[in-house]
């Protein structure tokens, strides 16, 4: 009876337009899945309950996605993780579970929007080693934020842009990544400006920034305590510089005079 | 590099002979002075002698009648055949060695039995556990490992149940190839389904009783079985989680000591903390042997030291590479070097392509890729200290970059990392002007290389003080004894010579009783 049940929520699931019914749906597949035993895998559960239970658990992470949840995205990332690990002659089928490289496509795309570059790596070794590179390689959902990362990494960040810019992205739902990824960028670039230029013409960093118009290179400029005058920026580094160099006589002195004691306390101990 | 390792295999063989006091001691003979060495050990509670016993092992497993004088050990020291614990062991040995010699074990059985027969039986404990590593070796070098992994089992339950101190050293020993022998069980790491991982309750459950036995022996080794299980199968998350709850002991053994810094920079430096890692690899080639069979260790750590090296952005020193030893092992890892020293990204992606297999069986595949960045760096870097100006169309060739955006961007983030400090961009006409660079005396950077470097100086005097042993309290007390005894026969002495002769005697004072 349960998996009947759970058929049809899936069903519901799958189709479009039952977005704001999706959390209680699935909260409903949730309790059905722990009626048959199938939330977590364990050593008999049926090939069938295995495939409801991952689509189950893939829907409910697609739908969290396009809902902009990503605590929730996150915990039914962690729920699939067991699923994922199974070997391949528990699926009966000799079909893994379809979604399985959007979802930790998505996931790794997670990880690099919050900037959690350690957890990117992690989980892309533990890909490596369980699927191996060639398929991998050929997985496209995967090697999109493969590159994305790269090209954050190296600085490339027009790389970046093209990517996240509609048609190279893979599906609709790495498409809600893009807006922050473009947020990321955009301060990672004003950043990198201010200490590489004295000053900018304004036409030059509406292209740099990826903005729109004029105006919102002011906007933004303003947000960032830049300086905006007769069509140029000019960006606050003089006095930070000014600051570490004084900052390093008087800190440095200090810090010598610390390390000194400490060789003369040392040196004393050596009989 | 096999032959280098053969070459000096052979001489720590010889080592070990001429220390077990003749030029070729038959097999036989060692297996049972290892037990006279045990049966010390025991009696006098001190780890050391059952250390010189296993140190033999080394030498035992390589002789060809291993197998043989195995079973001529077992039969010496349980010479009962229904002894229980002589079936175990013989089980797992080959027909031919259980049914040999009935001649001559009985007479060397009928001279010993008069000696065994005082051996307390509890005695016997640790040459049954001591007889149990050697049928592991010899299980591990003729590769039958599944035999190996149920006796091994067994083997552990056994030891843990015993709960005596003195058998540390070897139950340290058992849990290691225990490990080895599921490691090679099919399907092998990292693959998902793997026995290792079937492993891991165990060796946890291990790990507890050491921790509550005060066993820091065992608690070392399980530690970094544990370790060894995680990164195999690429868990880095639960390897960290162990590290961070779990503290390992501070008078482990050395060469526990050296594989678990490995393991841990290798953590380290995937999680991309490459300082922390830089420091722990560091340590560990430092501490581990540079010379012997042990040499291979060394050679993956320096591997490891070499990658975390370019990630951090340092090029390692030349001369690494020129040491005998290190040269074969270390030879694409030169190339990977050059190409990113000069920043030639061509180079680097080819050399990664042609040693991709080397680099998956060092287990540094993942991290060199993550160097692609810091090859453009560099060739950024070397850039900006060749030219005061150069075009961006320019770097944008040199760099092998895509396009003039993509090089303006990389240049800015590189000023932005500091990577460049004394640049400009001159976006109008596409520049990046390079600013006359800074006097390194002149900033604190030498005295901080210098305050590192006595840093680390300090820290090794401390631990040599440390390690530093003294004779045991035991002879101690038989010196403070002995001591007494003479002073009071002095006394004596003198008193009779004083009753004797009222003048003044040499006594020689007091000073000899300190």
């Amino acid at each position: 009876m349960a998996e009947h049940e759970l058929y049809h929520i899936i069903h519901q699931l799958e189709k479009p337009h039952n977005l704001q019914q999706a959390p209680q749906l699935l909260s409903k597949a949730k309790l059905g899945l722990l009626h048959i035993q199938a939330l977590v895998p364990s050593s008999d559960t049926t090939p069938q309950h295995l495939h409801i239970a991952t689509s189950v658990l893939e829907h409910g992470a697609l739908l969290s996605i396009r809902l902009k949840d990503t605590e929730a995205f996150t915990r039914y990332y962690q729920q699939l993780q067991p699923f994922y690990s199974l070997p391949h002659d528990r699926w009966q089928r000799d079909k893994r579970p379809s979604n399985q490289s959007k979802v930790t496509g998505l996931y790794l795309l997670l990880l690099l929007s919050v900037g959690d570059y350690a957890g990117f790596h992690t989980v892309l070794e533990g890909l490596e080693m369980s699927s191996g590179k060639k398929q991998i390689e050929k997985d496209e959902l995967i090697q999109y934020p493969v590159r994305l990362e790269q090209a954050l990494m190296e600085g490339s960040y027009d790389k970046v842009w093209g990517e996240t810019k509609g048609e190279r992205v893979p599906s609709a739902e790495f498409a809600v990544f893009s807006e922050v990824l473009i947020n990321t960028i955009r301060s990672e670039i004003a950043s990198c400006s201010e200490r590489a230029y004295p000053s900018l013409p304004i036409s030059n960093a509406k292209n740099l920034l990826f903005l729109d118009s004029e105006g919102a290179v002011i906007q933004f400029a303003q947000a960032r305590g830049w300086v905006a005058k007769e069509g140029r920026i000019y960006f606050p580094q003089q006095e930070a510089e000014a600051l570490a160099a004084e900052k390093d006589v008087m800190s440095s002195s200090n810090t010598v005079i610390e390390n000194t004691l400490g060789y003369a306390r040392k040196l004393e101990t050596i009989v | 590099m096999a032959d280098k390792m053969d070459i000096d295999t052979v001489n720590g063989e010889q080592k070990e002979e001429e220390k077990t006091g003749g030029p070729v001691a038959p097999t036989e003979k060692i297996i049972s002075t290892n037990f006279a060495l045990i049966n010390q050990a025991v009696d006098s509670f001190d780890p050391r002698f059952t250390l010189r016993a296993l140190r033999s092992i080394a030498t035992l497993r390589k002789r060809e009648d291993f197998a043989q004088a195995l079973g001529a050990g077992i039969r010496q020291a349980f010479p009962k055949e229904s002894n229980n614990a002589r079936r175990v062991l013989e089980e797992m040995l080959p027909e031919s060695v259980r049914q040999q010699q009935n001649g001559s074990a009985s007479a060397s059985v009928a001279e010993t039995n008069g000696k065994k027969d005082e051996v307390e039986v509890v005695e016997i404990a640790e040459v049954w556990a001591y007889l149990g590593l050697l049928v592991q070796v010899y299980l591990l070098d003729t590769a039958s490992h599944q035999a190996g992994a149920t006796f091994s089992l067994n083997l552990v339950d056994k030891l843990r149940s015993f709960n005596r101190r003195t058998m540390d050293p070897l139950g340290s020993k058992a849990y290691l190839y225990l490990s080895l022998f599921h490691e090679n069980l099919a399907p092998l790491p990292p693959s998902p389904q793997s026995p290792v991982l079937s492993l891991r309750p165990k060796l946890l459950a291990a790990l507890r009783s050491a921790v509550i036995r005060n066993d820091s022996d065992t608690q070392a080794a399980v530690t970094v079985l544990l370790l060894r299980n995680y990164i195999s199968t690429a868990d880095i998350t639960q390897a960290d989680l162990l590290v961070a709850q779990t503290q390992f002991p501070a008078t482990a053994a050395n060469n526990q000591v050296c594989r678990y810094l490995y393991y841990l920079g290798r953590i380290r430096a995937i999680q991309l903390a490459y300082t922390e890692a830089h420091s722990n690899l560091e340590a560990a080639t430092r501490k581990s042997p540079t010379t012997g069979a042990a040499v291979g260790f060394y050679q993956q750590a320096t591997k490891m030291l070499i990658v975390v090296e370019l990630l951090m952005g340092d090029i390692p020193d030349r001369a690494t590479f020129r040491l005998p030893v290190l040269e074969k092992a270390l030879a694409p890892y030169f190339k990977l070097v050059q190409a990113v020293r000069v920043g030639d990204l061509g180079g680097f992606v080819k050399c990664v392509d042609v040693n991709e297999g080397r680099f998956r069986a060092d287990g540094t595949y993942t991290l060199i890729l993550r160097l692609r960045q810091n090859v453009i760096k560099t060739g950024v870097r070397m850039l900006s200290l060749s030219y005061s100006r150069i075009s961006l169309r320019d770097i944008c060739t040199r760099l092998s970059v895509e396009s003039e955006e993509s090089a303006e961007y990389i240049t800015a983030k590189a000023i932005r990392d500091s990577v460049i400090p004394d640049s400009r961009l001159d976006h109008e006409n596409g520049y990046l002007v390079t600013t006359s660079g800074r006097d390194v005396y002149g900033s604190t950077e030498p005295s901080e290389a210098f305050h590192e470097r006595i840093g680390a100086l300090l820290g090794m005097r401390d631990e040599c003080v440390r390690a530093m042993r003294y004779p045991g309290n035991r002879n101690r007390e038989a010196g403070i004894e002995a001591q007494k005894a003479r002073e009071r026969e002095r006394e004596l002495v003198g008193e009779v010579l004083e009753a004797e002769d009222e003048e003044d005697e040499e006594m020689g004072g007091g000073m000899d009783g300190l």
